[in-house]
């Protein structure tokens, strides 16, 4: 504090310059202008000022890229496209649903459950279902086929029925 | 031509009918003085012509608020102190891709001005006073070419007298150590 206080001081005594400083200060520093440049200087300053007020007037009348009018729209139009590429779900015409009974209830269990899976599987019930049907129909209808006694005992078997009945005792 | 004051000037700029009259008359008066200022700052003419420009759009946009509480030329010179700042702001940042120092490139835009024509001490007094912290070139530049006094010159840059002769010292003595000394 007490130093800068010197400071000021000395300062205050020391306002003169050096003679070179002083000499230096009346000559010409150099720096030169265009002819005629002060004389036009004003009417420019006066021409920017009229574009500028001009520029300002049709920014007014059209809102600029900045304004909530102009970059609402696009931006609500810009998230309603990514809604529908990413969340609407896109439909697999490879494979197609069998929509039995079956079916429906694995997939409301496990909805993981592979489609193909599913399909091979009801299929495969199918399949048996068809088989065993048509075996039994044949046993009755088919008077021309004649089972084996071993064919009979394993129909028995898959029906859980006691094989002991074959017997005559 | 009657003579203006700066009051009665500002008080016409308000008149509607004579806004442009005032106006041209503010700027064919101070024009000169503005603009060398601002040129023994930003050394180049381009850029002080359209830092000098900047500067009297803004008078233009802004009298009509001017609350007369400083004198008219205290706030002109205001205006001129910032204006000047912010566009070396702006050309120091891209001296930072040059990898050069903002005080070479003006030594070297000094002399490749066909705007000057400075002899060799004018060379090394103009090279002494760009080294000055800007601060101090303003301090120094405002006292020295442009005869303000330090009450004036405590109002254009916010600070108290006191500092203000404290820093016209050490740029004085600086730049006679460098001038003298080389």
């Amino acid at each position: 504090m007490k130093m800068k206080q010197n400071i000021r001081n000395h300062a205050d005594t020391q306002e003169t310059i050096s003679p070179f400083l002083e000499s230096m200060k009346n000559k010409p520093d150099g720096l030169l202008v265009p002819d005629g440049y002060f004389e036009s200087l004003n009417s420019n300053i006066v021409d920017r000022i009229n574009k500028e007020q001009n520029l300002s007037y049709s920014q007014n009348k059209i809102p600029s890229p900045g304004k909530p009018v102009v970059w609402a729209p696009i931006m609500v139009t810009a998230i309603a496209a990514l809604l529908f590429i990413f969340f609407i779900p896109a439909k697999n015409e490879a494979t197609s649903i069998i929509n039995d009974d079956w079916t429906e209830i694995y997939l409301a269990y496990d909805a993981s459950y592979a489609e193909e899976a599913l399909i091979a599987e009801s299929s495969l019930i199918d399949n048996e279902i068809n088989n065993s049907e048509s075996f039994a129909e044949s046993l009755l209808l088919n008077t021309n086929y004649t089972p084996t006694d071993d064919e009979i005992a394993d129909y028995l078997e898959t029906q859980e029925i006691d094989t002991d009945i074959l017997t005559n005792d | 031509m009657p003579e203006y004051t700066d009051i009665e000037l500002i008080e016409l700029f308000r008149d509607a009918d004579k806004k442009h009259f005032a106006y041209n008359l503010l700027v064919r008066k101070y024009q000169e003085k503005i603009y060398f200022f601002i040129r023994r700052m930003v050394i180049d003419h381009e850029d002080s012509n359209d830092v000098v420009q900047n500067v009297f759009i803004k008078v233009w946009s802004n009298l009509d608020s001017f609350r007369e509480d400083s004198k008219f030329y205290t706030w002109l010179y205001r205006i001129a102190v910032n204006e000047s700042l912010s566009f070396m702001k702006s050309r120091n940042l891209r001296s930072y891709l040059s990898l050069s120092s903002p005080e070479a490139i003006k030594m070297k835009t000094l002399n490749a001005d066909s705007f000057y024509n400075g002899d060799e001490i004018q060379k090394r007094l103009r090279e002494a006073i760009i080294r000055l912290p800007k601060k101090q070139q303003l301090v120094f530049n405002m006292k020295y070419y442009d005869d303000l006094s330090y009450d004036e010159i405590s109002v254009i840059l916010g600070t108290s007298v006191g500092a203000l002769k404290a820093s016209y010292h050490f740029a004085v003595k600086k730049i006679e150590n460098s001038v003298l000394s080389d």
